[in-house]
């Protein structure tokens, strides 16, 4: 079965946990900037946190992998997304019913190997 | 069973379930119900041994209740194992499914046998009369037999080729634990240390204790202990002591498990591991740590030890593991017990899973297993943990009420027969 690692990073993070995925073998992923906030409300390490709520930046990764990849590429994510502090990001794992290769249609585990 | 102010097994199960009881709403009949086994049964085990002499064992398999399923639970090969130990086991089987939520009765089996000391073939024979002798009480849809000490999965491989046999084709549902290859499940060698890692770190959650840096020590490193001790070690916990039959290491600063598992494969012991301090046995109850997993037989944690003990969290892996008073001891120190009724309940929830994949003709992925047992030990942990604060009392007695209440209600939807 296939699985989407949908995870929310902190920008400075993202090239060392790129490069440490490459070397797994990981055959492709997308990135997107996007803004959010969480527990903190998107306020940093000591402020209180209030009503208003602040958006942050933060980089979302995708990457689809096989079920069997799954554990090994969230060790990365977390063992390099760490920052110490908090807000250091979240990960999800999304079921995909099926993925397609545009050029050849090639389906499931070959549309993403 | 022993005189005087020691009490067994038995004693101290009843007394908790008496305990618990108290503190739910059903009549004295219907705690004399779920208090007694519904059968039990004793056979001699006879054995030609390989020197062509023969050997009769003591074997027991006691049901003790199957109003919400078909009975479950191990099968321990022990020489002290006896018919009181078994039906305390089979009790605490009928609350552990309950408390989990999982659709089966308990039941507990054994046999008076040191299993070191027979060969491959008498121990192969030993198991195959077992089952012989019980196997008009047990089935997949009557009571499902799995590994316990001493126990494991070629053993019920023997006794699913043995009931199998006898009834002319395949019965895989008949036992779980058993290899991949005859329709084990994914995952179910780890399961029980898993589920006790689910329980601890739902603990530290519900305390609001960050899981970076903690300590963990480990007393009986077999497979409960040591896949927790793996696993906790992966999510970046410090083991820093471990125990055996041979004794305790300490390491302040760490002990690699993987390396501790190959250690004892090839020593029998973790006593004498390198890069760590070899102490006394009985030291690992005074050693400093901030979470303690048992997991090696019960009565471990006494009155006489419990007073030493520096963590804050007790985590059973084992069967049992804290003698009543030990237990009073503990409680009076504040110390956060996770009761072995919930915290090893993953073993017989993925024995759980194993059944129905045997049912369905089908396997799931490792994950799939993995993830389906994270949600039924959080889900119970957290209901137990809710009864624990609504009404004021300590974990075990609070997992008693919520595994009794399913059981009394079970036996007050069915009736009582005819």
């Amino acid at each position: 079965m296939l699985r989407k690692i949908e995870c929310f990073i902190q920008p400075s993070q993202l090239d060392r946990i790129k490069e440490a995925l490459i070397e797994v073998n990981v055959d492709g992923m997308s990135i997107s900037e996007v803004k959010g906030f969480g527990r903190q409300r998107g306020h940093l390490n000591g402020e209180k946190p209030s009503k208003e709520v602040k958006f942050l930046p933060k980089t979302k990764i995708e990457i689809v992998v096989d079920e069997e990849l799954v554990d090994s590429t969230i060790k990365i994510i977390v063992k390099l997304g760490r920052t110490g502090k908090i807000g250091a990001g979240k990960i999800f794992v999304i079921p995909v019913e099926d993925a397609i290769r545009v050029r050849t249609s090639e389906a499931g585990r070959s549309a993403i190997l | 069973m022993s005189v005087g102010i020691k009490k067994s097994v038995l004693d101290m199960a009843l007394s908790r379930l008496d305990d618990a009881m108290d503190n739910i709403d059903i009549s004295d009949g219907l705690k004399e119900y779920i208090r007694e086994p519904r059968k039990s049964v004793e056979v001699s085990v006879t054995v030609k041994k390989d020197k062509g002499d023969i050997e009769i064992y003591r074997g027991w398999r006691v049901q003790h209740n199957t109003n919400r399923g078909p009975a479950k639970g191990g099968i321990r090969y022990h020489p002290d194992t006896n018919l009181d130990d078994i039906k305390a086991l089979a009790l605490l089987m009928t609350l552990k499914c309950a408390v989990v939520g999982i659709p089966f009765g308990g039941s507990k089996g054994g046999v008076a046998v040191d299993p070191s000391a027979l060969s491959l073939r008498e121990l192969e024979n030993l198991t195959r009369r077992y089952t012989f002798e019980i196997i008009n009480i047990i089935g997949p849809e009557r009571d499902i037999p799995a590994p316990d000490v001493g126990t494991n999965a070629q053993v019920m491989a023997w006794i699913m080729d043995t009931y199998s046999m006898d009834k002319g084709y395949t019965v895989p549902g008949v036992v779980t634990g058993k290899p991949i290859e005859l329709g084990g499940s994914l995952g179910r060698e780890e399961a029980t240390g898993r589920g006790v890692v689910y329980s601890v770190l739902s603990a530290l959650k519900v305390n609001h204790i960050e899981t970076t840096d903690l300590t963990v020590a480990i007393q009986g490193f077999g497979n409960v202990g040591s896949n927790a001790a793996k696993i906790l070690y992966d999510l970046g916990f410090k083991i820093v002591a471990i125990s055996d039959i041979g004794g305790t290491v300490y390491n302040k600063n760490g002990i690699d498990p993987y390396k501790a598992y190959e250690y004892t494969k090839v020593k029998g012991t973790v006593a004498g591991l390198k890069d760590a301090e070899t102490l006394e046995r009985e030291e690992i109850f005074n050693l400093p740590c901030n979470i303690l997993i048992p997991a090696a037989l019960g009565n471990q944690i006494k009155a006489s030890n419990a007073g030493n003990i520096k963590a804050r969290f007790i985590a059973e892996g084992a069967n049992a593991p804290t003698t009543l008073e030990a237990d009073r001891i503990l409680q009076d120190r504040g110390i956060f017990i996770i009761p072995d009724i919930l915290c090893n309940a993953g073993g017989v929830t993925v024995s759980y899973f194993e059944w129905v994949q045997g049912n369905d003709s089908y396997f799931w992925s490792k994950r799939e297993v993995q993830l389906k047992l994270r949600d039924i030990m959080e889900k119970a942990f957290y209901e137990v943990y809710k009864i624990s604060r609504d009404r004021k009392v300590d974990m075990r007695k609070a997992a008693m009420i919520s595994g009794v209440s399913r059981v009394a209600e079970a036996v007050k939807l069915r009736g009582i027969y005819p």
